[in-house]
């Protein structure tokens, strides 16, 4: 029996780790950009240098890591197995990296070929990689929320693409679009039909799966990412006919389905079985945390325009959402996910003749705490920065840097001690 | 435990992998001829979906209010 623990079909380990250790890289990036640019960075979101670290964190981190664990689990939580892993991450990888870094040189040099090459390089790469991902997903069965929300979410990834395509290659030639209109329509595709939608389809799995919580309501969790996904449909259909009031609608039922989820997913952590609060629980305690409080003041802005036409509401919103909601979770995540991966492969390698290490031993508590105190830090100067920018802005930049140095350390630290157990194992096997 | 469905249940619903799946398994192979057993889950568990088809199980799955898959599993 237990060599049909062997999970065969689990794709090789190479895979996801490339997009995992590079994704601190770009945030790493992010920090230094804002330590060398400082204080001008925060006078709107619109500088550059905002447009540029942005992206360095949604596309070089965000998007990376969420497709790099997509390629991991889709045999897990969908029955999906692609045909060949490695490949596709290889190719995934690569133009994900070189797209991300041309669109930043393109926003900060102001470079028009750079920022179409760019729009090139992640028009094709992730066009591949949704043509790669659909067939197999859409030819699988909705038998539980999870798939149909990630049949949802990559339409809304398709959404997310088209519109930064266009935006992109808009800004680099000058087409007469309403780019301020689109840039807002292509991060709430972004940020909601996209990874909204994605982090509940896969919410659904984890939080009971990693921190042995209650199960999320089925009638909830079938309709939640459909409804997102409508409110986001809405929204752009208000802008394309100039419906001020659905789009504001929309904004306010998406703002209060992303409250909704939040407020469930903390009260199931509430309930959780596992009494010891470990790193994924404390970052996504976090995570919900500042989710709550952005989509809080989403909801309220709505209906108090001069704080929304603000340049500070934006930047503190794009804050919370991504670097304390999406990028806490995310996070939270990986100190799940590597362990278990590296105790998963040291398993298999030890044909259940040679115990694999505990996976405490792969990365311990300790340091993932110490480094989720330099990102909360992080998170809490910058948002002091877009009021003090002058003050705060490089400490919070540099904070940046830390966290992620700091997240590089760590994981690296668990592939070198994977490699070390994996020769071992071998080691042990070829003597008995 | 027992349930209306089967008396041979794995409740994993609090459980860690691959617990569920080393479980079901060992329950598995205690199972009579005619017998079914029930598993209790948060979530689908998929690679096991794939095990059990090949070693020839059948199997069907319910999604209740509760957010709970009951995935009932004959020989």
């Amino acid at each position: 029996m237990k060599a049909l623990l062997s999970f065969d079909k689990a794709p090789p380990f190479a895979a996801p780790l490339r997009f995992f250790l590079t994704a601190p890289f770009f945030g790493l990036l992010a920090g230094l950009l804002i330590v060398w640019e400082g204080p001008s960075l925060l006078v709107s979101r619109w500088t550059p240098g905002a447009l540029a670290a942005t992206h360095l964190l949604t596309i070089g981190f965000m998007l990376q890591t969420m497709l790099g664990a997509l390629i991991q689990i889709l045999p897990v939580v969908a029955g999906i197995n692609l045909a060949n892993p490695l490949r596709v991450a290889r190719w995934l990888h690569g133009g994900l990296s070189s797209g991300a870094l041309l669109l930043v040189a393109g926003f900060l040099f102001g470079q028009p070929d750079a920022l179409a090459s760019a729009a090139i390089v992640l028009g094709l790469t992730l066009a591949s990689f949704l043509m790669v991902i659909m067939p197999p997903l859409l030819r699988a069965r909705s038998s539980s929320p999870t798939v149909r929300g990630l049949k949802l979410a990559m339409l809304g990834l398709a959404g997310t693409v088209v519109l930064g395509v266009v935006l992109a290659l808009a800004l680099a030639w000058g087409w007469p679009l309403p780019l301020i209109a689109l840039a807002d329509l292509h991060a709430a595709w972004g940020l909601g039909a996209w990874g909204g939608v994605l982090l509940a389809a896969i919410a659904y799995v984890v939080v009971p799966m990693f921190q042995l919580t209650p199960g999320y309501q089925a009638r909830l969790s079938w309709w939640l990412p459909v409804l997102i996904f409508a409110c986001i449909g809405f929204w752009s259909v208000s802008l394309i006919f100039e419906l001020p009031l659905l789009g504001q609608a929309a904004q306010v039922v998406a703002s209060l389905l992303g409250l909704v989820f939040c407020v469930i997913t903390l009260r199931l952590q509430f309930k959780r079985r596992r009494a010891r609060a470990d790193a994924t629980y404390r970052y996504w305690q976090l995570g919900l945390s500042c989710a709550i409080i952005a989509l809080f003041s989403a909801l309220t802005v709505v209906l108090w325009s001069t704080v929304a036409n603000s340049n500070e509401w934006p930047l503190l919103f794009g804050i919370l959402l991504v670097a304390g909601g999406f990028i806490s979770f995310i996070v939270g995540m990986l100190y799940k996910i590597v362990p278990f991966l590296a105790w998963l492969h040291l398993q298999n390698l030890g044909q259940s003749k040679v115990p694999a290490p505990a996976m405490n031993k792969i990365l311990g508590e300790k340091a993932m705490h110490r480094q989720m105190l330099c990102h909360l830090l992080a998170i809490a100067l910058a948002l002091g920065a877009v009021f003090s920018p002058d003050w705060l802005a490089r400490p919070a930049g540099l904070a940046l840097v830390v966290a992620n140095a700091f997240l590089i350390w760590n994981l690296a630290g668990a592939v070198i001690r994977y490699r070390q157990h994996a020769l071992v194992i071998a080691q042990k096997l070829a003597v008995l | 435990m027992s349930h209306p469905k089967t008396p041979h249940v794995v409740d994993a619903r609090y459980m860690e992998p691959p617990e569920p799946f080393v479980k079901t398994m060992e329950m598995l192979d205690t199972l009579k001829e005619g017998e079914k057993m029930l598993l209790l889950l948060f979530r689908e568990p998929h690679p096991l979906y794939r095990v059990l088809k090949q070693n020839g199980h059948a199997y069907e799955v319910e999604l209740v209010a509760d957010g709970t898959f009951e995935i009932l599993i004959w020989p």
